[in-house]
């Protein structure tokens, strides 16, 4: 395979505070590949936000990326200064928020916002820009561009507000657009013309997409690979054939049992119980343990490691398909 | 313009509120007779007086009179300087003008970027000197910082005149000493709303633009912390008024306040009545002026009539 043209490795976030620290991510790794679009996944509070906003070099104060490397076509995000991690926000890495309801600025037309991030990263004048901005709004399907770009956001819907934001985040070509639950504050119509609408533009631009999301109907329709999240940690990774059709860690399974069936009625998240625990309360062991049906004493003692068992697919668990008969042995090789 | 119209209709029962109540604090003051007239002067003497002022006739005459001269502008003649008291309230006017903003130059130049700088270094030591000063600033009486001003700088160290008008020296210590006291409430305000602001998604999207963190905080941020604070500033306006009265006071500044204390002190009630009214009616400009500028800020607002 080519170079990787985002390479994580290791990533860890904390937060200190007067209470203590907590880690919401804690040894991420994956790569994303141009032209690939990288399915991050997982359950509210499993640290894909903070995994996202550290590649932008976000992270909100007090929280900081204390290990690991991100490396953009060989270069080392984290150890950039200021100024040159600046020169990348929004021109070779872009970003779209969950909320097109608050991401925009209300108080600056369309226009202004599209148009300083534009002039900002390219030579371009005034007029030019605006050309530019016009022509980013009609590739994402907005009618009327040159009204559009006087007008304030809460003029425009939700799903036109997303149009924009997609607009603004590609207009300087990203090399890598990352997408922190782009679709979920929308409804499902429009839901499905924004994800169409990325998957044309990352073809044509040749865009490598992070898409965050806990929506695994997304994942199946737009997603090349798929990373799995749980406590901070990548759980399970593989292509996104390889985790619909072999998952194989517990979790994935449950979060595929979750998924709602055209067919039948809405299943809640049922097929997992409880919720991602707290960073400041995480358990020892494999973190997912106190949610496994299929938990042993090993589980929950000794942190299981990364390990690939197919190529390409990895997982975070010591189970195998034999399933529990392996691990008693296990168990009896620690006790 | 609609905006405007309905406005200014809605100002008009406000105004005849404000008259009924000048009307009454007038005449509860006491009998404007005795205070007119020299002790000596005779029972027919005052009985004249009274019948000539129409203050023999039934109240609600005596309003109606009244009102038939507000609405003419006329709130009869300062016994004082023997003139019409509206002009000479008017006259005053464009001093209190140039020291009120004056006093929001200054406050704006000092709370705008101490708020600012207090929000982004929240609960650090520089943070901690901003918020200390303006609780400092808002305990310290106008009176007192006006005296402690004059002690040092006119007459320790002798930049600025001691007080009067007449050129922009004269400006100054004025301006500083009612600037503060309102830069004081102005940094609280600007602060809190900048914290507010800077949680904001939209800021996070401007900072994954690439902007540099000074377009962040001066762009996108602080366009939408002003929004609530001007609307709180305008509200404000009767204490910046009640402020004038004191610092002019201080420095003989020839404005509406001290004319309105001298006047007061002197018991000359067309003056009262006059300035009161003058100052409600500016009270409720700023209110509208408020209202615009908040419009102008919000851009969410107009579209929502
Ligand atoms: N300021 C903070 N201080 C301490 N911990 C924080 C702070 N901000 C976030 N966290 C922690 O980071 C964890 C991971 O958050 P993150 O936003 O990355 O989750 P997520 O996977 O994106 O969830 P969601 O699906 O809800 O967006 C959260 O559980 C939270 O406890
Ligand atoms: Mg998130």
């Amino acid at each position: 395979m080519s170079e990787p043209l985002l390479e994580i490795e290791d990533l860890r976030v904390r937060f200190r505070s007067d209470e203590g620290v907590v880690s919401p991510v804690n040894g991420v790794s994956f790569q994303v590949h141009e032209g690939e679009t990288v399915a991050v996944v997982g359950e509210s509070g499993s640290g894909k936000s903070m995994t996202s906003l550290s590649i932008l070099g976000l992270v909100p104060a007090p929280g900081e990326v204390y290990d690991g490397s991100i490396r953009l076509q060989g270069e080392d995000l984290t150890k950039m200064k200021r100024s040159q991690m600046r020169k990348l926000r929004g021109n070779e890495i872009s970003m779209i928020f969950q909320e097109p309801m608050t991401s925009l600025n209300p108080v600056f037309t369309i226009g202004n916002q599209m148009i300083e991030v534009i002039r900002l990263h390219q030579k371009l004048d005034k007029t030019e820009s605006i050309q530019q901005a016009v022509t980013m709004l009609d590739l994402v399907g907005i009618p009327e561009p040159e009204r559009v770009l006087k007008q304030f956001p809460h003029q425009l819907s939700g799903g036109m507000r997303q149009r924009v934001m997609i607009a603004m985040a590609l207009s300087c070509n990203p090399k890598l657009l990352i997408a922190d639950e782009p679709t979920t504050a929308l409804d499902v119509t429009i839901q499905a013309q924004i994800l169409n609408l990325m998957k044309e533009l990352k073809d044509e631009l040749n865009t490598g997409v992070i898409l965050i999301t806990h929506d695994l109907g997304v994942v199946a329709e737009v997603a090349d690979r798929v990373v799995v999240m749980y406590g901070g940690e990548v759980v399970e990774e593989a292509t996104v054939d390889e985790i619909f059709n072999h998952p194989v860690h517990p979790y994935t399974k449950g979060l595929l049992a979750s998924v709602p069936k055209m067919t039948g009625p809405v299943e809640e998240l049922g097929a997992i119980k409880g919720s991602v625990p707290t960073p400041s309360e995480m358990p020892t062991g494999c973190k997912f343990h106190p949610r496994c049906p299929i938990a042993t004493d090993l589980c929950k003692q000794v942190h299981p490691q990364l390990e690939e068992t197919t190529p390409q697919h990895f997982k975070r668990c010591f189970h195998t398909e034999g399933g529990v008969k392996h691990d008693e042995h296990e168990r009896s090789t620690i006790s | 313009m609609r905006f405007f119209l309905t406005s200014v209709i809605k100002i008009i029962p406000v105004l005849f509120i404000i008259s009924f109540i000048v009307f009454f604090l007038v005449r509860l003051t006491g009998d404007p007779v005795s205070l007119m007239l020299p002790e000596t002067a005779t029972d027919q003497q005052r009985e004249d007086l009274r019948n000539s002022m129409g203050l023999n006739d039934p109240v609600y005459i005596q309003y109606l009179n009244y009102m038939a001269d507000v609405v003419r502008g006329n709130f009869g003649d300062s016994y004082k300087y023997n003139e019409p008291a509206l002009e000479i309230v008017l006259e005053r006017l464009p001093a209190s003008f140039t020291l009120a903003i004056s006093s929001m130059v200054v406050a704006t130049l000092i709370a705008v970027p101490a708020g600012i700088y207090s929000a982004i270094k929240r609960n650090t030591f520089i943070d901690v000197v901003i918020t200390g000063s303006s609780v400092l600033g808002k305990a310290m009486p106008n009176f007192w910082l006006g005296i402690m001003l004059i002690l040092l700088f006119a007459v320790h160290i002798s930049i600025f005149p001691v007080s009067g008008s007449g050129t922009i020296m004269h400006l100054v210590l004025p301006s500083i000493t009612l600037g503060t006291a309102i830069a004081a409430e102005m940094t609280r305000l600007i602060r809190s709303s900048m914290l507010e602001v800077l949680g904001a998604e939209y800021i996070r999207t401007a900072r994954s633009k690439g902007l540099l963190e000074t377009v962040v905080v001066n762009k996108h941020a602080l366009r939408n912390a002003l929004i609530p604070v001007v609307t709180i500033m305008a509200l404000q306006t009767a204490t910046l008024i009640g402020g004038t009265l004191i610092t002019e006071t201080v420095f003989s500044w020839p404005g509406m306040g001290q004319l309105l204390v001298q006047a007061v002190n002197a018991r000359d009630m067309a003056i009262v009545q006059a300035a009161t009214f003058i100052i409600a009616i500016l009270v409720i400009l700023s209110n509208l002026m408020a209202d615009l500028t908040y419009r102008y800020l919000d851009p969410r607002i107009k579209y929502d009539d």
